[in-house]
């Protein structure tokens, strides 16, 4: 054969594959140190390792482990979360293009949000119950929304096949995207600057307590992840194969879906509808990485942090005073990357 | 060749697509440790038994048996280490290496958490040297010829290493010298390892020098099931694909060869008879 002698795809240069999660493991904690000094008060990374470990002063302490890091950990972790459920999405779905907003996820999330500072907030912009609540309503939105969708193409008469999956998605995400832009223009919400800052999702105002929520999440999935190791290979085939290789196609996929959905509505419940990542950073672990080689989860888990985390700390830093939303950050720099990624890829494979 | 007990039957068994009827009240049994070939013109059912018999496909009446249990009763992982199977058209993600594909027929022999055992790499290297695939194991997917990726196909089939093969038009993209590599294979795994293969197949020569037993279909339904010679005689082929075609022994062949003719000519006969 006159072939291209590639062995795996898309990787680029000559790396060699083991040391390719040691260095994204390597960058995302690089990014940590880094991410944490920036602010009013610049911190030298130095300075910041110093206190991290314990051994700085204690001004540098606070400002660090009360005002930063609990940012800093909820961007990656939510990054985490958000990129593995698109993972987990475009596994179920056979399709790499399947992101969780595909089931109407974010949209719901936005709707339960919406119709939380609706009913809950009174004519003096005042919330009449605590803002704590607000992350429960999201949740609820997208279970509720997802819920809907499965149940639709479960009873549908013409067979379950993700197709019909992604269509139902796609209406009933606009019928709530709908929703909750009638309910910002129409309804007493005097509250609308926070929900549209909440739907284009931020990780501002971030409390250790959202950081324990989410990283206990994500703790959760990974027993889940670990059993779902080899049906998450194995369903990549077309569904007959991997039925006559002994997969339960449809537990597993509904398995992957359910997971994806919870993961997501557990990022989105605490920083908001940070959109992309779960289609950004799964695309560069599978060029970066390769989607067969071991750890390839883990690998995509670390492209969402550190996108996450970039786009957070961006958008502190662009336009001081202002702070931009990490969502508004990961779209605006997440399509041109994603576009370049896209180019190159096609430069690879030929 | 034992004549032993079937290994598969379906029963007064019916199944449809979406309302059309595919096969209608068919009964069949399938003998162990032979070459069968599902023969028929298109859209005779052939595809829909191979699939209703490995579970791929639920009947609309009737009972489906394999190993004299109901095919229902089976988990998917015993079916798998009992049937493997090729269908029609596979699709595979184009960045799996070769390797990983064939990796992927362990699956009913891995367990959730044990990682590639010895016995899965030497199924993997077997299968891969059967294809004739070991040269090109860490190739990508996408990065293959169609007759290389079907090559591939059957690796990972026969990675899965059970005792019965079923095949859906195996050689459908590739040309004749790798379609015959194909069927030597087949015939060798039989005659060597005993194992039993179902075959759908479109070339009625292929089916006659290599089935043991062929069972016909058209329209649903079946014509004729038995030993490869008294299934395919001129006369059946004729009522059944509406062709004239000679079966003519050749010197130096022990199997005949079928010659199709065109309608309502001899001309090739006489040719074919030279």
């Amino acid at each position: 054969m006159s072939g291209p002698h590639l062995t795996r795809p898309g990787v680029p240069g000559t790396l060699a594959p083991r040391w390719r999660l040691p260095l994204l493991l390597m960058l995302l904690a690089c990014g940590l140190v880094i991410a944490t000094g920036l602010g009013t008060s610049f911190l030298s990374p130095t300075r910041v390792s110093a206190a991290l470990i314990g051994a700085g002063s204690d001004m540098d302490e606070i400002i660090i482990w009360t005002l930063r890091l609990p940012r800093v950990a909820l961007a990656v972790l939510a990054g985490m979360a958000l990129a593995l459920s698109g993972a987990l999405m475009q596994r179920a779905l056979r399709n790499p293009l399947a992101v969780p907003s595909i089931l109407g996820v974010s949209d719901g999330a936005a709707l339960g949000v919406v119709t939380f500072l609706y009913f809950f907030s009174n004519e003096n912009n005042v919330l009449t119950v605590s803002i704590h609540w607000m992350p429960v309503a999201g949740v609820l939105g997208a279970i509720g929304l997802a819920a809907a969708i499965a149940l639709l193409t479960a009873g549908d008469p013409r067979g379950r096949d993700p197709l019909r999956l992604i269509l139902y998605g796609v209406a009933l995400s606009a019928l709530a995207k709908a929703a909750v832009v009638l309910m910002m223009i129409l309804g007493p919400v005097y509250r609308a600057g926070q929900a549209l800052r909440w739907l284009t999702g931020a990780v501002n105002a971030a409390h250790w307590s959202d950081v324990f929520v989410v990283a206990a999440g994500l703790a959760l999935a990974v027993p889940v992840l670990l059993l779902l190791r080899l049906p998450m290979r194995q369903i990549t085939l077309d569904p007959a194969s991997a039925r006559a290789t002994g997969l339960g196609v449809e537990p597993t996929r509904a398995a992957l879906l359910v997971l994806s959905v919870l993961l997501t509505a557990l990022a989105v419940s605490q920083v908001g509808a940070i959109g992309f990542v779960g289609l950004i950073a799964p695309h560069a672990a599978r060029i970066f990485h390769g989607q067969f080689s071991g750890g390839y989860l883990l690998s995509s888990a670390v492209m969402g942090g550190l996108l996450v985390l970039g786009a957070d700390t961006l958008g502190r830093m662009a336009l001081p005073p202002h702070e931009l939303p990490a969502g508004a950050v990961t779209a605006l720099l997440g399509t041109p990357v994603f576009l370049l990624l896209l180019l190159r890829r096609h430069h690879v494979t030929g | 060749m034992s004549q032993a007990d079937p290994f598969a039957t379906l029963s007064a068994m019916t199944a449809r697509y979406e309302g059309a009827t595919a096969l209608d009240d068919i009964d069949l049994s399938l003998p162990e440790g032979q070459i069968i070939a599902f023969c028929g013109p298109n859209g005779s059912g052939k595809s829909t038994a191979l699939r209703v018999l490995r579970a791929l496909h639920a009947p609309e009446a009737g009972a489906v048996e394999v190993a004299g249990r109901p095919i229902a009763d089976w988990r998917p992982r015993d079916l798998a280490r009992e049937i493997a199977m090729l269908s029609q058209s596979p699709s595979a993600p184009e960045d799996m290496s070769v390797r990983d594909l064939a990796l992927l027929g362990r699956y009913a022999h891995r367990g959730r958490f044990s990682p590639v055992s010895q016995a899965d790499r030497q199924a993997v290297e077997r299968a891969l040297q059967a294809t004739n695939m070991s040269d090109l194991a860490e190739r990508c997917l996408g990065q293959l010829s169609g007759g290389q990726v079907q090559r591939a196909w059957i690796a990972m089939v026969l990675a899965q290493d059970a005792p019965r093969i079923f095949l859906d038009e195996p050689t459908n993209h590739l040309d004749i010298a790798h379609a015959l590599d194909i069927l030597d294979l087949i015939t060798g795994l039989n005659r060597e390892d005993g194992r039993g293969f179902v075959i759908v197949l479109h070339d009625l020569n292929h089916a006659m020098r290599y089935a043991d037993h062929v069972v016909l279909f058209d329209q649903g339904r079946i014509v004729r099931t038995g030993p490869t010679r008294e299934v395919l005689t001129e006369e059946r082929i004729r009522q059944v694909f509406d062709i004239d075609c000679r079966i003519v022994d050749l010197p130096g062949l022990d199997r005949p060869v079928v010659v199709p003719l065109s309608r309502g000519s001899d001309t090739m006969l006489a040719c074919a008879a030279q």
